[in-house]
């Protein structure tokens, strides 16, 4: 399944690339994830949990930085993570790209992601959804944290 | 947790300590030993686990064994009464119903079910009553004519 | 399976007690045909189960003030054969005789169906076009919510927590009118639709429609409504023009998603051809009433 996720963020780029790379700041953007910690050199361990509807998945598993590429602006991050409970996990590679845009900087996230088991038989499009509300949350949150950050320039 | 449930199964009184998660089918193949009863998809949508629960027939691997306290339930194995076979166990023998027979007992438990409601059942009512039960080997024409005849049978 | 508590209390009362005790660990269980398959598939692991299926007078289906109350414990079965629910609501039996098969509908029940809020399940779309209401049963007493305001998201709705269906209120049709719910099974009969719609249409003696409400099954993260069809069909006689106008507006409500029952632009345009078929089918069924 490929997902692709815009938003625009009014910062410079470089504040928001130098905030994306702070993996431990980025995850705690994103609702739902709990105890983030390093696993080795950019490597992360955490905990993701998700509520759809009755179905309740803490996800744990590892995120790594794959990619970090100043010049061009891109990264990517695997994360593979299972819910112990359900027998099940999901599997993804993502891709993040800041592109420039009439009102700041557009952050385009493609993530190709596998869901596994159970999981996956629940529902690919409950996961989609909820990928989608994720991302969103997760502009919104970006936009508070460095909002309130003092900016470089100041 | 340990629950205290009292049913009747196949017309014996029953008192028994399950636990609570038990599922009715495994609570009649596991613990009494009524392996007719058969699990196929585990989902409700096959039929090979079909049993009457005070004369309805439902899915026993989608009920838990708890919903069966107070209630009676029939097993394939609660149709023949003694040496004499149900009309619907006969005519599937004697019509060609079966054939791998996984799917059988659930077929002539709903079979059975249709003929305590409908006596005299048009090919149309015996088509949507028994469309929940699937087969993979006979086809469906057998199963049908047999519970025809078997519907034929009962009424003599 | 998981282990959990199992309790069937024998009073409303003590069932929301216990219930509020449990709080987050505690699911409310009646026939079970849809929690069963997620605690199976260890989607949902509650640690403790109150079943509803010992309160006295829960399934009952009995005339209130210009309608119908069903019981939250009355079973889709219960629905489809009861008389009253035929010759009053005949849509309501037609939809509830057509869903899986007959060992489920044995079993399943209208508040479970309701609180499970999948919205591929064929009874709330019908329920929708019914003008259906919800009453509910918390510690704090009785409330009532418009079925149009229950569903909030994929398998989400009003209910609070501590909160439990009672039963579902159905207004008898006023005269001229008559309803129609088809759906679209391109696998199996026992399947879930790929996409289902129910309408209702109230006509005067002339044929002018006075009154319309469709519901929309399979076509977005709850059942939905299709106001601005039914605002398009409201004061106008019946042509072809009408019905192409009030699918293309039905259309622009709908979000489906693609699945093995098709992609989400087959079922957009499906919702149109279904929303005409069921719009017509209630028309046609309204103006023999008329008449």
């Amino acid at each position: 399944m490929k997902l692709v996720q815009r938003s625009i963020l009014a910062v410079e780029r470089e504040r928001l690339w130098d905030f994306l790379m702070d993996v431990p700041r980025v995850a705690r953007c994103i609702p739902g994830v709990e105890a983030i910690e390093p696993a080795g050199e950019n490597r992360y361990r955490g905990v993701l949990n998700v509520q759809i509807g009755p179905v309740r998945l803490a996800l744990g598993g590892t995120v790594t930085l794959e990619e970090q590429d100043r010049n061009g602006w891109q990264a990517a991050l695997r994360a593979e993570a299972d819910d112990r409970g359900a027998g099940g996990g999901i599997r993804a590679r993502m891709t993040a790209r800041l592109a420039p845009a009439p009102t700041g900087i557009e952050l385009v996230v493609e993530t190709d992601l596998a869901v596994l088991g159970k999981i996956g038989e629940f529902g690919q499009p409950l996961i989609k959804k909820k990928a989608d509300g994720l991302m969103q949350a997760f502009a919104v949150n970006v936009r508070a944290a460095l909002g309130r950050a003092p900016s470089s320039r100041e | 947790m340990t629950l205290r449930i009292r049913l009747s199964v196949n017309g014996s009184a029953r008192e028994v300590l399950i636990p609570s998660s038990r599922r009715l089918i495994d609570f009649l193949r596991d613990d009494l030993g009524l392996t007719g009863t058969k699990e196929g998809c585990g989902v409700g949508v096959c039929g090979a686990c079909t049993v009457l629960l005070d004369g309805r027939m439902i899915s026993s691997c989608l009920a838990l064994a708890a919903f069966a306290d107070g209630a009676e339930v029939t097993t394939v194995e609660g149709l023949a009464d003694d040496e004499r076979l149900h009309p619907v166990q006969q005519a599937f023998i004697e019509y060609g119903g079966a054939q791998c027979g996984i799917c059988t007992p659930g077929q002539v438990v709903a079979a059975k079910a249709l003929l305590d409601e409908v006596p005299n059942p048009t090919e149309g009512e015996i088509r949507e009553w028994m469309l929940g039960n699937l087969c993979r080997c006979t086809g469906y024409y057998k199963i049908i004519e047999s519970i025809q005849k078997a519907a034929g049978h009962a009424r003599l | 399976m998981h282990a959990f508590d199992y309790t069937a209390p024998e009073s409303l009362a003590s069932a929301l007690a216990e219930l509020e005790e449990a709080g987050d660990e505690g699911k409310v269980i009646a026939g079970g045909t849809a929690l069963m398959i997620l605690m199976m598939q260890r989607l949902v692991r509650p640690t403790r189960l109150i079943s509803l299926r010992r309160l006295p007078g829960l399934g009952r289906i009995e005339v209130v003030d210009g309608g119908v109350r069903i019981g939250a414990l009355a079973t889709h079965r219960d629905v489809e054969t009861s008389p009253l629910i035929r010759s009053r609501i005949p849509v309501l039996a037609e939809t509830l005789s057509r869903v899986a098969t007959l060992r489920i509908r044995n079993v399943a029940t209208i508040g479970g169906c309701l609180a499970h809020a999948d919205p591929n399940q064929d009874p709330p779309v019908t329920l929708l076009a019914l003008d259906a209401r919800v009453r509910i049963a918390g510690r704090q007493g009785e409330r009532q919510v418009a079925l149009d305001e229950f569903f909030v998201d994929y398998y989400q709705t009003a209910l609070r927590p501590g909160e439990v269906v009672v039963a579902v209120d159905v207004a008898f049709p006023a005269p001229g009118n008559a309803s129609a719910f088809h759906k679209f099974l391109p696998r199996t009969a026992d399947d879930y639709a790929t996409v289902a719609v129910a309408a209702t249409v109230t006509l005067t003696p002339e044929g002018v429609c006075r009154e319309a409400r469709i519901g929309l099954g399979a076509l977005g993260p709850t059942p939905l409504r299709a106001r601005d069809a039914e605002a398009i069909v409201i004061g106008e006689r019946l042509s072809d023009r009408l019905l192409a106008a009030a699918s293309e507006a039905a259309i622009r409500v709908v979000d489906p998603i693609a699945d093995p029952r098709g992609s989400a632009e087959y079922k957009r345009q499906m919702a149109g051809v279904f929303v005409r078929r069921a719009l017509r089918g209630a028309w046609d069924r309204a103006s023999r009433e008329a008449a």
